[in-house]
C-alpha cells in the first residue's frame, strides 16, 4: 500500500523555485480539474445496471517543499532512504446523521447518501436502480442495526472500566473541546501553508445540509472538498506541510456536527495531528514521533469514542492515543504484558505468531498522558487494519502476508492467518461482520471467516497486480449475498458477487447467524471470539495455571492461556480452496489505482496522483 | 561518536545533491571514513566460513563486461549452485586435499604498482602508495568518480580497498578437466570462498577470456543481453559438466578394462574409478538441471474430437511478456493463459488425422528450484529496426507461487523467494548498466555494482519495477524454492529493518526539529542486521585467526613487496574481525593506519591518472562508436528497406488469404516474396560467415538424436531460424564443448509442439526480415531445406498440411537435405540456444502490430522474437 510517490509530473530539471522571472512553470498543479469524460470507454455494465463515469476531479499534487532538495538527475541506484507515500485516500463524512449512537455502524453515513440527491441521476435506468437498492437497503441496515444492538449490550466500549480514561465532563455536551492551536496563523515548521477558500464560510453555509464532504490526502497536501458544491473542485481547504507526507486519516463519526468536524491525520514522520476543519484549530501529537517515529499507514477513530483514536504504524506497532492528551516519553510497561514472559521458551525471542505484546495496556493505571495503548504486532509494517461493525475486533494486515484478527477490547490476538505469498495491503470487514476480505501482493483477494476452520473461504483472482484497497458495497448486500469491490496497481476496478451457497464449501452453522463472529456460538476450537462476549463465565474456564493474571483486571487475564491455541493457520493449498472471478474487471484510469469507496449510488476510486472518480450508477 | 555516525551515514546513502556538495568538501579535510557500509555490516562478522557465504566481492569491470557480473553474481548467492559447482568434480575419497581445497591460481593485485598488473585487456587501476609526499587538496571534485556519493567513487574505493584478486591465468584442474566455461566459473567461486578477506574485488579476466573464447558474439565491448548471457552460462556448465562425466567413464571404462586386477596398485586407476563411480552414484551431471530445470506442458486440446494431447518440455527459466501495470504473477498468468490455435495456425490432431482448431495451454509440471523469470523489457519498435525498452511498472513480489502449474505437479503450491534481481538501467537495449541485488544468507540484501558492494534496504529491491526516473528496471528476476516455515522464521528476524527505514525517514524529515536524529537511525542500521549470535560470541577467535592465518590463496609473485597491505589488512576490521563494540577502536585504528592527508592525495594522483585514462578511454570510444554507429546506419537503412518490403507482402498475402483461398494465387504470391526474400538476402549477403560455423554442429546434431526430445519439424524450423545466426559467428571456433553446450540447452528448452507450418510461415512472412540477417547463411544449406518446408507451406494458409508440429515420418523421409541442413544452423551460438530454451510466448507488440493484417499463427509472433534478438546481435557485433 505505502508505494513510492508517483514520478513528478513538473519537470524535475527546472527547479521550481529560484527560476528566473518569466519562466513558465505549467506543470506544476495548483488548482483541482474537474472533468467529465464520456464514452463506452467510461462506462461498464453489472447486473444492476449501468455505471457511467460521472465526474473525475483532479486533485493538485503538490510539488515538494521548497526547502526541500529537487531531485536532479536521480540516481536510480541511490540507497537514500525513500519516505513513504500513500495514494490519494479519500474520506467521505455526511453531517445528517444523528451523532450520538455510540453503536453508531461505520457505514452509518454512507447509508445517508442513500436518500440525498448528492449526485444526481443520469438517467431513467439510474434513478430505478437506486429506488430498487434503497428499498433493499433498508431492510439490510434495520437487520444490521438490531444484531449490532444485540452485540453491543453485551460488549463494553473500548477502555470502559479504567476510569481514567473517561473524557473529562463538559458543561455542554454539545459543545465540544476544539484543538489548541490556530492553524492559519500557526508558524510551526511542519506546516508550510494554509489556504482556505475566500469565501469558507458563505459556502458552509449554504450548502446543503446532506451534501457529502470529502477529505483527502494528497501526498503533503491535505484537502477538505464539498462534493455536493457545485464548485466541488474548489477546496474548502487545503493544508500543504513541510516535508511530511499525510498518509491517512479519519474523521470522527461520532463527534460530526455542522459546527465539529474531528480529524486525525498521521503523517510518514510518525506524527498525528488533529484537526478541527470548522475552527482551523489543530494540535501535534506524537510530536517528532515521541512516542513511535515510524509512519503512520493507518489512522482511525476508535468505534464509539469520542477522544481515542487508533493508529498503526509501520514497526508494526499498533498505538491508541486519545486526542486531548500530551505526548510523554513512552517505554514499555512491564506490568501490562503479561504474556511477554510467559511467551519466553527459554531462548528470549518474542514470537509473534502466538499474541501481540501489549507494551502498554488500555488498563493501565498511568493514562495521564498518550499513549493510551500500545500493541506490539510483529516487526512488519503493518499495511492496514480494519474495526469490525460490531466494534469487537480488529483486521490487522501486514507487509509479511499475515491476517491478525485481535479482540482489540481484550488485547488480545485471536487468529493469525496468511496470504497464498506476498504481503497483505488492505482489509475489509463484511457489513455484517462476518466475513473478512483481504487483498495483497499476489494479486488475490482472500474471502475470510474468522469463525471457520479452515477460514479461507475463496481466493478470488481477477486482478492483474497488486490489489490496493478492498471495500464492501453495503447497499449490495443482503444476509447471502455479498457484493465487494477492489481496486488495485492494475488500474482496475473490480466488483465481486459471493454468497454463502455460491461457495463450494456447505457451512451450516453460520448461514443463519447474523451479524458479528461474537454472537455466534461457534463450537470451532479456532473460534474464541464468542467467549468473550461473556468472557466472565467462559474467560475462567480457558486459563492455564501457569497464566499470571496481570494486575489490570480479569478480562486481560482471560486471554493469557490462549497462546497456545493461536496457532498461525497454515497456507491452504490452491487445491483445496475456491476460487471466485469477479463479475467486473475493468481499467478505470491510467493511473494506479489506491482507494476504493462506496456511495448509495456510485462508486468512487482514488489513483496515486489525486485523481478521484466518481462512477455513479 | 555522533559525528562519526553521521558522517558514515553521509557516506553510506547517497544522500541529496546538496548534501553531496557539502559532503563532498568535508571528505576533502577529513580522513576518509574507512568503513563502508559493507563493512560495518560485516565488523563483527565472526570466522570465516567454509561455504562461502559471507564473501562479498565485487566483480571488476573490462568494459561493458557488467552482464557478467551481475550474473555471475546471482548464480554465486544461490547456495545450492555455489556448492555444487565448488564440489565438482568431486573430491577423489583418497586425495581430499587434492579435491576442493586445491588453490585457485590467484594473484592478489599488489596494490602499491599500477604496472604490477599486467593483464591485458583490463584497464589498469593504479593505485597510490600511502604516505607519500603530501599535496594540498588542489582541484575541485569535478568528475564523477570524484564525488563521495556517486557510484563511480565508490568503485574505485573499493578497487583500492583491496584486496584485488586477479584471476588472469589458466588454471589447471587437478581432476584434470578441460578449461572451460564451468572451470572459470568455479574458479571464481573457489577465489572467493579461499580468500581470507570477506569482501574485495576479483578480477573474472580468465573467466571471460573463456566465455569469449567460445562465445563471438560477446567478443566485443559493446553492451550485451544478460539474459543471453545467463543461458548461455548455463548452457555450457551443463555442457562441460556433461562432457567432463562422459570423459571420466570412458577413462574409467578404459582403466576398469586394463587394470581390473591391478586396481589396489595403482592408485591413479583407483581415484579415476572412485570418481567415475561416485559420479554416477551420485547423479554427478545431473545438478545443474536439478537446480535450474523445470518441465512445461504444453496441453492442447482439439476442438473437433476434444482429445487432449500433451507435450513435454524443459525450461531453464521462463520469458514472460509484460502488460503494463501488472505483476509478475499475471503476466505469468497470461504466459500460462489459453490461446486457440486456429486459422493458419492450426494443430495437427492425430486423432481426427487432420489440422483442426485447438486450444493450447502451457502449464509447469515440474518447478525448478530457481525458478528465473525473464522480463521481456526490449521489444522492437514498429518498424523493427531496432529494440525498445519497455518502462511498464511490473511489480514483483518477495515471494511467489505459481499458480500455473498441472494438476499432476509435485508440490504445486512451492513457495519461492526472491533472492536476486538483475537490474537494467538504460534507455534501451544497446546501451546501459547491468546491476545485481542480491538477497544473502544472513546479511539481508546487497547491492552488487561491478567492484562496488554496498548493503541495501529491502525496499531497494522495489525500485525497480520500471516507473520510476532513472530507468532502472527488473529485468531478471530469481526465485528460489523455500518454504513457509523458513519464511516465517525469516519474518520474525527480520522486520528490524524496515524499523530502521522508517525511523530514517521520519529522521530525514523532520531534522529541522530534531537534529541529533541521523545518529539513532545509523545505530539501528547496524543492530538491525540480523547476525546469527554465535558469530559475535566468535569474534575473538576469528580475531586470532586471521593474525595467524597465512593467506589460503596462492599468491603468485606480487612484484610489490606485501607487508604494507598485509598490515593493514591485519588491523582492517573484516579481515580480522575486532571485538563487538568496537567502532570507535576500529575508528582509531584506521586513523592510525590511514593518515588522511596521505588519502587526499593519493585521491589526487589517482585522479591525474584516471584522467589520462579517461582521455585515451574517450578516443577509443569515440573511434568505436563512430564505428559502431556508422555500421548501424547502414543496417538499419537496409533493414528498414527490408522490413518494409516483409510488410508489405505480408499485408499483400493477408489479402489474399481473406479474399480467396485459392491456391494458385497463393502460390503465385509465395514465390514472388520468395523471389523477393533470396535477393534480399543476397544482397547482404557476406559470403565468409557460413563455412566457419560448421564444425561443431554434428555432435550437436548427435545430441539431438540422443535425447530424442523433439520432432524433427521443429528441429527443421529451428535449425532454420539459427541459420540466421551462423554469421555472426565468423570464424567462430569449432569448440565442441561449445556446440554441446548449445546442443543441450537446446534439447532442453526447445519448443517442440509449434507447428512447423506456421513457423515456416513466419519466416516466409518475415522473411526478408530474417534475410537481412541471414547474410552469412551459405544459400545451398537454407534453400533445402527453407525450400522444402516452404513449398509445403509456401502455400501455408490453405495447404499447410503436411508440415505438422508432430512432423510425420513421410516428410522427415522426403527431405534427405533436412539432416545435413541442421548441423550447420546448429552451430549458431547459444543465443538462439537460449531464445529457443526459453518458452517465448506472443511477442504483444507484434501480436497488435499483425493483428490489422491477420491474427498471426503462433509460430509468426514466437519466431518474430528470434529476429528481433538477432538483428541485435547483429547490430552487435557490427563493431
Amino acid at each position: 500500500m505505502f508505494v513510492l510517490p508517483p514520478p513528478p509530473r513538473y519537470s524535475t530539471t527546472a527547479g521550481h523555485n529560484g527560476l528566473p522571472p518569466g519562466t513558465a512553470l505549467p506543470m506544476i498543479e495548483t488548482n483541482n480539474i474537474l472533468s467529465n469524460p464520456s464514452g463506452p470507454e467510461y462506462q461498464f455494465l453489472v447486473g444492476e445496471g449501468l455505471y457511467v463515469l460521472k465526474e473525475d476531479l483532479h486533485l493538485a499534487t503538490p510539488p515538494p517543499h521548497p526547502s526541500e532538495t529537487p531531485l536532479a538527475n536521480p540516481n536510480p541506484l541511490s540507497t537514500a532512504p525513500q519516505s513513504a507515500t500513500a495514494g490519494t485516500r479519500l474520506t467521505l463524512l455526511n453531517l445528517d446523521v444523528n451523532p450520538l449512537s455510540p453503536a453508531i455502524y461505520r457505514t452509518a453515513s454512507r447509508s445517508d447518501g442513500a436518500h440525498g440527491g448528492v449526485q444526481e441521476s443520469p438517467d431513467e435506468r439510474q434513478s430505478s436502480t437506486d429506488l430498487r437498492e434503497s428499498s433493499s437497503d433498508a431492510g439490510r441496515m434495520s437487520s444490521v442495526d438490531n444484531s449490532l444492538f444485540r452485540a453491543n449490550t453485551n460488549t463494553p466500549a473500548f477502555g470502559e472500566g479504567n476510569t481514567l480514561l473517561a473524557p473529562a465532563a463538559q458543561k455542554d455536551p454539545n459543545k465540544r473541546r476544539k484543538p489548541k492551536n490556530n492553524m492559519t496563523k500557526s508558524n510551526s515548521s511542519f506546516i508550510s501553508r494554509v489556504i482556505n477558500h475566500e469565501s469558507l464560510p458563505k459556502r458552509l453555509q449554504e450548502r446543503a445540509r446532506d451534501g457529502l464532504f470529502a477529505f483527502a490526502n494528497i501526498n503533503r497536501a491535505f484537502q477538505w472538498l464539498d462534493l455536493s458544491s457545485p464548485t466541488k473542485a474548489e477546496y474548502l481547504t487545503k493544508i500543504l506541510f513541510t516535508k511530511a507526507h499525510c498518509l491517512c486519516h479519519d474523521v470522527n463519526k461520532l463527534t460530526k456536527s455542522a459546527t465539529h468536524i474531528d480529524v486525525v491525520m498521521g503523517f510518514s514522520t510518525g506524527e498525528i495531528i488533529w484537526w478541527e476543519p470548522i475552527s482551523q484549530r489543530y494540535t501535534r501529537l506524537n510530536k517528532n514521533g515521541s512516542i513511535n517515529g515510524t509512519p503512520v499507514s493507518q489512522i482511525e477513530w476508535i468505534p464509539g469514542a469520542e477522544n481515542l483514536f487508533l493508529a498503526s504504524h509501520m514497526d508494526g506497532t499498533l498505538v491508541v492515543y486519545d486526542k486531548e492528551k500530551e505526548d510523554s516519553i513512552f517505554a514499555p510497561e512491564d506490568e501490562g504484558n503479561p504474556r511477554a514472559s510467559g511467551d519466553t521458551n527459554g531462548t528470549g525471542r518474542v514470537n509473534y505468531t502466538s499474541q501481540i505484546y501489549v507494551h502498554k495496556s488500555v488498563h493501565s493505571r498511568n493514562q495521564k498522558a498518550n499513549p493510551v495503548a500500545v500493541w506490539k504486532l510483529s516487526n512488519q509494517r503493518i499495511n492496514a487494519f480494519a474495526f469490525s461493525p460490531d466494534n469487537q475486533h480488529l483486521a490487522v494486515v501486514s507487509e509479511d502476508g499475515t491476517l491478525r484478527i485481535i479482540d482489540y477490547l481484550k488485547e488480545a490476538l485471536l487468529d493469525l492467518h496468511y496470504s497464498y505469498y506476498g504481503g497483505l495491503t488492505c482489509v475489509c470487514w463484511s457489513p455484517d461482520g462476518k466475513y473478512v476480505v483481504t487483498g495483497g501482493q499476489d494479486d488475490v483477494i482472500s474471502i475470510w471467516c474468522p469463525s471457520e476452520s479452515p477460514a479461507l473461504i475463496a481466493r478470488c483472482q481477477g486482478h492483474h497486480s497488486w490489489v490496493t484497497s478492498v471495500a464492501f458495497d453495503p447497499w449490495r448486500c443482503d444476509e447471502r449475498n455479498y457484493r465487494f469491490g477492489s481496486v488495485g496497481e492494475d488500474r482496475r476496478l473490480c466488483l465481486w458477487d459471493f454468497s454463502v451457497g455460491m461457495l463450494h464449501r456447505p457451512r451450516a452453522a453460520s448461514v443463519r447467524q447474523r451479524g458479528s463472529i461474537s454472537s455466534r456460538p461457534g463450537v470451532s476450537p479456532l473460534h474464541r471470539a464468542e467467549t468473550f462476549a461473556t468472557a466472565g463465565t467462559s474467560g475462567s474456564g480457558r486459563l492455564r495455571s501457569d497464566s499470571n493474571l496481570s494486575s489490570s483486571g480479569a478480562p486481560l487475564g482471560a486471554a493469557d492461556g490462549e497462546r497456545e491455541r493461536v496457532l498461525p493457520h497454515p497456507v491452504e493449498p490452491r487445491a483445496t480452496t475456491a476460487t471466485l472471478p469477479p463479475v467486473l474487471s475493468k481499467t478505470v484510469d491510467d493511473d494506479v489505482l489506491c482507494w476504493l469507496g462506496f456511495t448509495s449510488d456510485a462508486i468512487l476510486t482514488s489513483c496515486k496522483n489525486g485523481k478521484q472518480s466518481q462512477s455513479p450508477t | 561518536m555522533a559525528g562519526f555516525f553521521q558522517k558514515l551515514k553521509g557516506s553510506g546513502s547517497g544522500v541529496s545533491k546538496s548534501d553531496n556538495t557539502a559532503s563532498a568538501k568535508n571528505k576533502k579535510e577529513e580522513p576518509q571514513p574507512d568503513l563502508t557500509p559493507l563493512e560495518k555490516l560485516l565488523h563483527n562478522a565472526g570466522p570465516i566460513r567454509e561455504d562461502g557465504s559471507d564473501k562479498f566481492f565485487g566483480l571488476e569491470n573490462f568494459g561493458n563486461t557488467c552482464y557478467c557480473n551481475s550474473i555471475v553474481q546471482a548464480l554465486y548467492h544461490s547456495e545450492q549452485f555455489r556448492e555444487h559447482v565448488v564440489n565438482y568434480p568431486p573430491p577423489l575419497p583418497g586425495n581430499e586435499s587434492n579435491g576442493t581445497n586445491w588453490k585457485v591460481n590467484v594473484t592478489v593485485r599488489p596494490p602499491v604498482q599500477a604496472e604490477a598488473n599486467g593483464n591485458a585487456t583490463g584497464p589498469s587501476k593504479p593505485r597510490q602508495s600511502f604516505g607519500g609526499p603530501q599535496l594540498p587538496p588542489a582541484v575541485p571534485p569535478l568528475r564523477p568518480e570524484d564525488k563521495p556519493d556517486s557510484p563511480e567513487y565508490k568503485k574505485k574505493q573499493a578497487m583500492l580497498r583491496g584486496p584485488v584478486l586477479d584471476l588472469a591465468q589458466e588454471n589447471v584442474d587437478p581432476s584434470g578437466m578441460e578449461e572451460c566455461t564451468f572451470t572459470g566459473l568455479r574458479d571464481i567461486f573457489r577465489a572467493m570462498i579461499h580468500s581470507q578477506s570477506r569482501t574485495g574485488v576479483i578480477s573474472p579476466q580468465r573467466f571471460l577470456d573463456i566465455f569469449k573464447r567460445n562465445n563471438e558474439m560477446f567478443r566485443n565491448s559493446m553492451h550485451q543481453d544478460a539474459h543471453e548471457f545467463y543461458g548461455i552460462v548455463l548452457n555450457d556448465v551443463i555442457a562441460n559438466v556433461e562432457a567432463n562425466a562422459k570423459r571420466m567413464q570412458e577413462l574409467a571404462d578404459s582403466k576398469s578394462d586394463n587394470d581390473l586386477s591391478q586396481t589396489e596398485d595403482t592408485p591413479l586407476a583407483a581415484r579415476t574409478q572412485d570418481a567415475a563411480g561416485l559420479m554416477t552414484r551420485s547423479t554427478g551431471t545431473g545438478w545443474v538441471h536439478d537446480i535450474f530445470e523445470g518441465v512445461l506442458t504444453s496441453e492442447t486440446r482439439c476442438l473437433t474430437c476434444e482429445t487432449a494431447s500433451q507435450r513435454d518440455e524443459t525450461f531453464l527459466d521462463l520469458s514472460i511478456d509484460l502488460e503494463e501495470h501488472s505483476s509478475v504473477t499475471a503476466c505469468l498468468l497470461n504466459f500460462s493463459a489459453e490461446e486457440m490455435l486456429c486459422e493458419r495456425n492450426k494443430f495437427h490432431c492425430d486423432h481426427c488425422g487432420g489440422l483442426q482448431e485447438a486450444e493450447k495451454r502451457m502449464k509447469v509440471k515440474k518447478l525448478p528450484k530457481v525458478l528465473a523469470l525473464h522480463l521481456k523489457r526490449f521489444k522492437y519498435t514498429e518498424d523493427y529496426s531496432r529494440l525498445q525498452k519497455l518502462f511498464h511498472r511490473v511489480v514483483y513480489p518477495y515471494h511467489l507461487r505459481m499458480f500455473m502449474t498441472t494438476d499432476d505437479a509435485e508440490d504445486p503450491d512451492r513457495m519461492y523467494e526472491l533472492y536476486a534481481v538483475v537490474v537494467h538501467i538504460g534507455g534501451n537495449a544497446y546501451h546501459g548498466h547491468y546491476v545485481a541485488v542480491i538477497k544473502t544468507k544472513d546479511r539481508g540484501w546487497l547491492l552488487f555494482d561491478d567492484e562496488m558492494v554496498e548493503p541495501v534496504d529491502k525496499h531497494f529491491v522495489r525500485n525497480f519495477f520500471g516507473d520510476k526516473p532513472g530507468m532502472a528496471c527488473a529485468y531478471v528476476l530469481f526465485y528460489q524454492e523455500t518454504t513457509f516455515e523458513k519464511v516465517r522464521e525469516e519474518m520474525d528476524v527480520e522486520g528490524l529493518d524496515q524499523v530502521k527505514l522508517a525511523t530514517q525517514t521520519a529522521d530525514s524529515a523532520t531534522t529541522t526539529e530534531l537534529p541529533n536524529g541521523s545518529s539513532t537511525a545509523v545505530l539501528s542500521k547496524l543492530n538491525s542486521q540480523p547476525l546469527s549470535p554465535v558469530d559475535e560470541n566468535e569474534t575473538l577467535a576469528a580475531l586470532d585467526q586471521a593474525r595467524s592465518a597465512p593467506p589460503e590463496i596462492d599468491v603468485t609473485t606480487p612484484s610489490a613487496p606485501l607487508p604494507a597491505p598485509l598490515s593493514v589488512s591485519e588491523v582492517h576490521p573484516l579481515v580480522a574481525a575486532p571485538p563487538p563494540g568496537s567502532a570507535v577502536m576500529t575508528e582509531a585504528d584506521q586513523a592510525a593506519t590511514v593518515p588522511p592527508k596521505t588519502k587526499a592525495q593519493l585521491a589526487k594522483e589517482k585522479k591525474e591518472l584516471k584522467a589520462r585514462e579517461k582521455v585515451e578511454e574517450k578516443a577509443r570510444k569515440a573511434a568505436e562508436k563512430e564505428q559502431a554507429r556508422l555500421a548501424a546506419k547502414e543496417r538499419t537503412e537496409a533493414q528498414r528497406k527490408r522490413s518494409e518490403a516483409a510488410r508489405l507482402e505480408r499485408e499483400q498475402l493477408a489479402q489474399v488469404l481473406k479474399e480467396s483461398k485459392q491456391m494458385a494465387e497463393e502460390e503465385e504470391k509465395r514465390r514472388r516474396r520468395e523471389a523477393g526474400t533470396t535477393t534480399t538476402t543476397d544482397t547482404a549477403t557476406s559470403s565468409d560467415g557460413g563455412v566457419g560455423s560448421g564444425g561443431g554442429g554434428d555432435s550437436e546434431h548427435e545430441q539431438h538424436h540422443r535425447h530424442g526430445l523433439f520432432n524433427r519439424a521443429g528441429r527443421t524450423s529451428k535449425s532454420m531460424t539459427r541459420k540466421s545466426f551462423a554469421f555472426l559467428h565468423i570464424g567462430q571456433n569449432t569448440d565442441e564443448n561449445k556446440g554441446g553446450g548449445g546442443a543441450g540447452g537446446d534439447v532442453k528448452g526447445y519448443k517442440t509442439d509449434r507447428s512447423e507450418a506456421s513457423e515456416d510461415g513466419i519466416a516466409k512472412g518475415e522473411g526478408s526480415l530474417l534475410g537481412t540477417k541471414e547474410n552469412g547463411m551459405p544459400h545451398n544449406s537454407q534453400h533445402p531445406k527453407n525450400g522444402t518446408s516452404n513449398g509445403a507451406n509456401g502455400s501455408n494458409s490453405s495447404n499447410s498440411s503436411n508440415s505438422t508440429g508432430n512432423g510425420t515420418p513421410a516428410k522427415k523421409a522426403s527431405n534427405p537435405f533436412l539432416v545435413r541442413a541442421i548441423p550447420r544452423s546448429e552451430t549458431a551460438p547459444g543465443a538462439v540456444d537460449q531464445l529457443r530454451r526459453t518458452p517465448d510466448k506472443h511477442d504483444r507488440e507484434k501480436e497488435r502490430d499483425s493483428k490489422e493484417i491477420q491474427k498471426p499463427p503462433l509460430k509468426e509472433r514466437f519466431s518474430f522474437g528470434l529476429g528481433r534478438k538477432k538483428s541485435s546481435k547483429f547490430l552487435s557485433s557490427a563493431s
